[in-house]
């Protein structure tokens, strides 16, 4: 033991230590997202718990621990007991999603094979026992395992209904309010600039107005085919039983999804799971945020990322160029990279603050006042939006592309500059057709990297255009394609809105998790490509050099 | 023309628009380069523009002046909303009405009941809708002043002045004139009068109507004589705008506090004393904003502001305390006048000089002293953006102020201010309240010391970690590993803040209070894991698993797992044996703090795991960039491994590992979203570990969108903007010098 003190070994081992304690928060954290996210998509069993004073719950069991003994009553002390959290769903009954119930609390805990989970457009998920398919009140189907047979094809036919639905409610009416507000403007806009004589311009509105008339028409056809196909739709609904005995009616047109956990396959389970992922991926978000997917934050993260990287790619390569291949190297320019370096180092919310302050305000409020003084003060520009995030987090990842940029340029061989220069090329035939191209993978792992931090980025977002509910993309089909002033949803502003501002934080946890990982997996394999192609540059340059 | 000639042409060609795109790139990079360093040091001014006006007093303009004196001596003035329309109440007890940009009068009325009356005194109300007449004969008017405001069709504003007598009486049976008069009427219309008369009897006047379901009841009026209780002569009285304290001064600077809150038994309270020179005399009293304090003014000129401050040991259950003292006049004080709209104030001197204050600030932001005659009444208008001053001789002038930001001084944003309500001065932040009265209170002193305090945590946890950690990778590791590992880490270093911050605040919150004792034992566990593996290591090759020297952290891995299981699983154990029980009720009792489920532990945690990767990447950078040869002299002259480390690798990397500190120390000043999620974000000033903070950063994060735009909110938030930036730039210019210079060092090596 003294030699170990001696030489000093037991020294290097409490360093090892550090990394191990490192390491193991680091891969700890990635398990426990992993772990917690896929608990959501497991079709877990369905457990039938009676209680003592008679009561039945049917809900799956989401965690269980050990009853602090400070809480149990003396004769129960030494025993070591446990009790369960239980999503019991059914929150138009219960009020609440989950219930805790203690052990010395239960009789019995059954598995039912004929207990199903239903999932519901609204109040979550229904936990129960289906019992018949109903049209106009008349039977369809009966019979548990009749029920589960059949009902999928018309759930197949209500969702086509429901996409129909959508598609009329979303898109078409979407479109005619767009054209309807758009008409307004126009007609706000006259009276605005013909304040003085508005009978100058009062045919032009009236043939205006006849255009919103005519919209608004429209509106009623599209209305009343929603109307009906709800009223075909409506006639089907399931007979339930809860774990109490009841009786309830759903809607078919409520009902998303219904699955019997505890009799699956594993095949059964695997595609339960696939379909609940593609659902994650591609649908909307449902009851605020809780439930559905996160496709309009997955597109509204994407778009942001675009649209900085577009600002701050080419604004950041010519800074870098400017900086390496043009300034004259001295005292100014080794200032300018300490100043530019060290912004890559200032807090992100100084940069929202600026955001806010400069492009909403002062910008925006500005084409507000100039272009669009007639629906003042409600702000057009002058409020957040996604190009203004854009922009904010452009600024904010500019000094990553340029330093990454300059690293590139300095690490091409001087050789090569010369022996372009002395054939005769121009500087920027050779910054053109030699530096750059020999450059790029640099320049893109810099790209990368801003895109990677700027997906992570939530703080200056949030005041600066992300909402926790968009209404409408930022692109769609309605002329102009593009709506730069609309606010947007995010990625990681949705992890920290659902996981910490929404009502029901407890039921909102697994889509939190899910959001967490797929955010973790876009950074991660933005990085690990940014890291591929800067060994691919060291490389290259390794065997080139003279 | 030849070929050989056309080819030239072609080549001269090519030539010149290879020259002009040359030229072409070299300026626009020229441009480009430089609008971009342009722009990202625009960020920094223009974050200090936007706050700079906080600082700046307040703006005065004259916009009318007129000379009033054709019906008597003016002795009231007032104004309407817009600042068009003037009333003048002369001394003849009429009222006139005149625009004031064009001089013109609009209106005149003469109550025939006021015919041949003299008004010896004036008083409006803080709505300075009601206005009492003091006249000759022990009598009393009081007149409703309102102005109807319409629009026509073209959207013109039309003002309509409207005038009444409300009621007419004899408030003094012996009919001595009114000399003094303070008169307020509350919330539900209800009049009440304080008075004086010319022999120098103190009377309290107020009626009384009963609000009922069904309709309004019966009126009450009270007169009372309260002249037994005061001692002295009285000069000057205030009263709150809920009429329930009358305050009545007299010249040797006593001022008797009457509780009027029940009108039919107005009671002396006490009897205060405000002034503490006998050569000095009581000029004027007034209530301000909120009717906590009372604003004193003295014949040397001196402004203070007086309020009561809870106290137990003292038989009211309060004392009276001078809070504030505001800028001398260098004359006596004659007239006060509160905004209606926060807590600023004019006070004004016999010498024509008026001042602006705000209360808690004692900032003042308005200095006039236009006209050198004695100062008689001034007003602010109904909208705090302008008042009328009448002077002496009957000048009157309406001045229109810009006062946007007075609660805000240099001083008040980071010393300590005391406020209305509060025992002593203190370090406050609480940006919104309840009522109109609410003051907000703007000290960034809570919120820096909860950036420090996060950043304390966040270091004291991750140093130590990323050190180590950076030391084994780079001197004692097996070079494979250090390819391996190194990378993982980097790429952490780019995990987003926002998951860190809900994992902390939502999964290890809520942990770390179950197992918080187990966490404490793991400081003893961990180490004594570390000595077993490493006498297993040593004594026991064969139970090596197979690993080889530089390998070591990997046989660490599953024997930290275990400390940290059996840590978790002996924490109730260790709790009852520390803390007899559940170590939150010790640490109320015996320490006297509660323990918030987010606090700055969590954080410590959070914030240290986010800059964690920071840290290690450029120590480990530094460590391992230090030459070969330094390392393979100190070996061969017989130094173990860990001496040549310790004395050798890290005095020379010390630079490295500082500017890394730092770099690290820049990232958590700064982090908004894991401070925003793992705290409860209260700005309370606490130094305790179990108690949560709020950060600058966090704080811009949560108000900002609450913030109207160039509101003074907004303007303070910028300030701390510019305050993160400054601190972060400094941390990070620090460093990177320092990392320039190593590397220099190296060079020479």
């Amino acid at each position: 033991m003294k030699k170990l003190f001696k030489t000093g070994e037991i020294f290097i081992w409490f360093t090892g230590f550090g990394l191990a304690v490192t390491l193991l928060m680091i891969s700890g954290l990635l398990v426990l997202v992993l772990l917690k996210g896929s608990d959501y998509y497991y079709p877990s069993k369905l457990a039938s718990v009676s209680t003592v004073d008679g009561k039945n719950y049917l809900g799956q069991m989401v965690r269980e621990e050990p009853i602090p003994k400070s809480n149990l009553p003396d004769s129960l002390r030494d025993k070591d007991l446990e009790r369960y959290n239980l999503k019991i769903a059914n929150r138009d009954i219960y009020g609440l999603d989950f219930k805790w119930i203690e052990q010395p609390e239960i009789k019995s805990i059954l598995y039912p094979k004929d207990a199903a989970v239903i999932e519901r457009m609204e109040f979550g998920n229904f936990n129960g026992y289906p019992i018949k398919l109903t049209k106009d009140g008349q039977t369809v189907i009966e019979g548990d395992e009749n029920v589960e047979e059949g009902i999928s094809s018309y759930l197949d036919k209500i969702s086509d209904f429901r996409d129909e639905i959508n598609h009329l409610s979303k898109s078409e009416v979407g479109k005619i309010n767009y054209k309807i507000e758009q008409l307004r403007l126009d007609i706000k806009k006259l009276q605005y600039y013909n304040r003085d004589d508005i009978s100058k311009v009062q045919e032009q509105i009236d043939q205006i107005q006849d255009k919103i008339d005519k919209l608004n028409n429209n509106y009623a056809v599209i209305s009343h085919k929603v109307d009906s196909i709800k009223h075909i739709a409506s006639r089907y609904s399931l007979l339930v039983k809860t774990a109490e005995g009841d009786e309830k009616q759903i809607d078919l047109l409520n009902i998303v999804r219904i699955y019997y956990p505890n009799r699956m396959s594993f095949v059964q389970k695997a595609g339960f799971i696939v379909n609940k992922i593609v659902e994650f991926l591609v649908e909307d978000p449902r009851e605020s945020n809780t439930e559905g997917g996160v496709f309009p934050a997955i597109f509204g993260t994407v778009m942001m990322v675009i649209l900085m990287s577009l600002v701050a790619v080419p604004f950041g390569v010519i800074a870098a160029l400017y900086l390496r291949e043009y300034a004259k190297q001295g005292a100014f320019v080794r200032l300018v990279r300490i100043a530019v370096n060290n912004l890559a180092g200032i807090p992100s919310i100084v940069f929202g603050v600026f955001g806010l302050g400069f492009f909403i305000y002062f910008v925006g409020g500005t084409i507000d006042k100039l272009f669009y003084p007639e629906i003042l003060p409600t702000p057009t520009w002058g409020t957040g939006g996604i190009l203004w995030a854009s922009l904010t987090l452009a600024l904010l990842t500019v000094p990553v592309v340029i330093v990454s940029t300059e690293e590139a340029l300095a690490s091409i061989p001087r050789g090569i500059r010369e022996a372009s220069l002395a054939l005769g090329s121009t500087k920027w035939q050779t910054v053109r057709r030699i530096v750059l191209p020999a450059a790029a993978p640099g320049i893109l792992t810099g790209v990368i990297l801003a895109m990677a931090r700027g997906a992570g980025e939530v703080a200056p977002l949030m005041i600066t255009g992300v909402v926790k509910l968009a209404p409408n993309l930022p692109l769609d089909g309605n002329f102009p394609f593009f709506h730069l002033d609309r606010k947007f949803m995010h990625l990681g502003f949705h992890i920290f809105d659902v996981g910490f501002q929404s009502p029901n934080v407890e039921a909102a946890l697994p889509m939190v998790y899910m959001t967490t990982l797929l955010l973790i997996l876009i950074v991660v394999l933005l990085n690990i490509s940014a890291m591929v192609l800067r060994n691919r540059l060291r490389k290259k340059y390794k065997s080139s050099t003279f | 023309m030849s070929d050989k000639r056309l080819e030239i042409k072609k080549k001269k060609a090519a030539h010149k628009r290879a020259v002009f795109f040359d030229k072409l790139a070299k300026y626009s990079i020229y441009a480009g380069g430089i609008a971009v360093i342009i722009a990202i040091t625009g960020i920094l001014a223009f974050i200090v523009v936007e706050a700079y006006p906080l600082f700046s007093g307040a703006d005065g303009n004259e916009k009318a002046v007129i000379k009033e004196g054709r019906y008597g001596l003016p002795v009231l003035t007032g104004i309407d909303e817009y600042q068009e329309i003037a009333y003048i109440i002369t001394d003849s007890a009429s009222v006139d009405f005149i625009r004031l940009e064009s001089k013109t009068p609009i209106k005149k009325i003469v109550f025939k009941e006021l015919n041949d009356r003299t008004v010896f005194s004036a008083s409006a109300d803080m709505s300075k809708k009601h206005v009492a007449l003091g006249l000759d004969s022990g009598k009393v008017a009081l007149i409703n002043i309102d102005y109807n405001i319409t629009f026509d069709e073209n959207d013109n504003r039309i003002i309509t002045p409207e005038v009444s007598l409300v009621s007419y009486f004899t408030l003094d049976s012996t009919m001595q004139s009114i000399t003094n008069l303070e008169y307020q009427v509350d919330e539900d219309g209800n009049p009440s009068l304080g008075a004086v008369t010319r022999d120098g009897r103190f009377l309290f006047y107020s009626k009384y109507q009963e609000q009922s379901l069904f309709g309004e009841g019966e009126v009450t009026e009270y007169k009372y004589d309260l002249s037994d209780d005061v001692s002295t002569r009285i000069k000057t009285l205030a009263m709150d705008s809920e009429c329930r304290k009358l305050m009545a001064g007299d010249e040797k600077g006593s001022v008797y506090y009457f509780d009027i809150s029940d009108k039919a038994n107005p009671r002396m309270e006490k009897r205060l004393i405000v002034l503490d020179n006998s050569d000095v005399k009581l000029t004027a009293i007034k209530f301000i904003l909120g009717d906590q304090s009372l604003i004193v003014g003295t014949s040397d000129g001196k402004v203070s502001s007086w309020m009561k401050v809870n106290e137990e040991n003292t038989e009211t259950g309060w004392k009276w305390v001078k809070a504030h003292t505001f800028e001398q006049h260098s004359a006596a004080i004659t007239t006060i006048a509160p905004s209606t709209r926060n807590k600023c104030f004019f006070t004004a001197s016999s010498d024509g000089e008026i001042k602006l204050h705000y209360l808690t600030s004692e900032k003042m932001l308005l200095s006039i002293n236009e006209y050198k005659i004695p100062v008689k009444y001034i007003e602010f208008s109904p909208k705090a953006d302008g008042a009328i001053i009448l002077y002496k001789d009957g000048l009157i002038s309406n001045y229109k102020i810009d006062d946007p930001h007075p609660e805000v001084t240099l001083y008040s944003l980071f010393g300590k201010v005391w406020y209305e309500g509060y025992k002593q001065p203190e370090y406050v932040w609480q940006s919104t309240g309840g009522t109109d009265e609410f003051e907000p209170k703007f000290s960034l002193v809570p919120l820096i010391i909860g950036t420090l305090k996060g950043t304390f945590y966040a270091m004291i946890f991750a140093i130590p970690l990323s050190l180590l950690g950076a030391l084994y990778l780079s001197t004692f590791s097996h070079p494979n590993l250090r390819n391996k590992v190194k990378p993982i880490v980097e790429l952490l270093a780019a995990l987003p803040s926002v998951v860190i911050g809900f994992l902390a605040g939502l999964w290890f919150a809520p942990l770390l209070e179950r197992i918080l004792p187990g966490v404490l034992l793991m400081l003893i566990v961990l180490p004594i894991t570390v000595i077993i593996g490493v006498s297993i290591w040593r004594y026991f090759p064969k139970m090596r698993l197979g690993l080889k020297g530089g390998y070591e952290v990997l046989f660490l891995i599953p024997l930290v797992i275990l400390g940290v299981m059996i840590s978790i699983e002996l924490s109730p154990w260790f709790e009852s044996f520390l803390f007899g029980g559940d170590y939150r009720v010790w640490l109320f009792d015996t320490l006297n703090t509660n323990y918030d489920q987010r606090n700055s532990i969590v954080v410590g945690f959070a914030m240290g795991f986010a800059v964690i990767p920071i840290i290690f990447t450029i120590c480990e950078d530094a460590l391992s960039s230090v030459p070969q040869h330094l390392t393979s002299a100190s070996l061969a002259l017989g130094a173990t491994k860990w001496q040549t480390s310790i004395r050798v690798v890290l005095p020379t990397a010390s630079p490295g590992i500082f500017s890394a500190i730092m770099i690290g120390l820049g990232r958590a000043v700064g982090e908004t979203m894991i401070v925003l999620m793992a705290t409860g974000n209260t700005p309370i000033l606490s130094f305790s570990p179990f108690n949560g903070f709020r950060t600058l950063s966090a704080n811009i994060a949560v108000e900002i969108p609450e913030a109207p735009y160039h509101g003074t909110l907004y303007r303070v938030l910028f300030v701390s903007a510019v305050l993160l930036f400054l601190l972060t730039f400094l941390v990070n210019t620090v460093a990177e010098v320092v990392r320039q210079r190593l590397r220099k060092k190296y060079m020479h090596i």
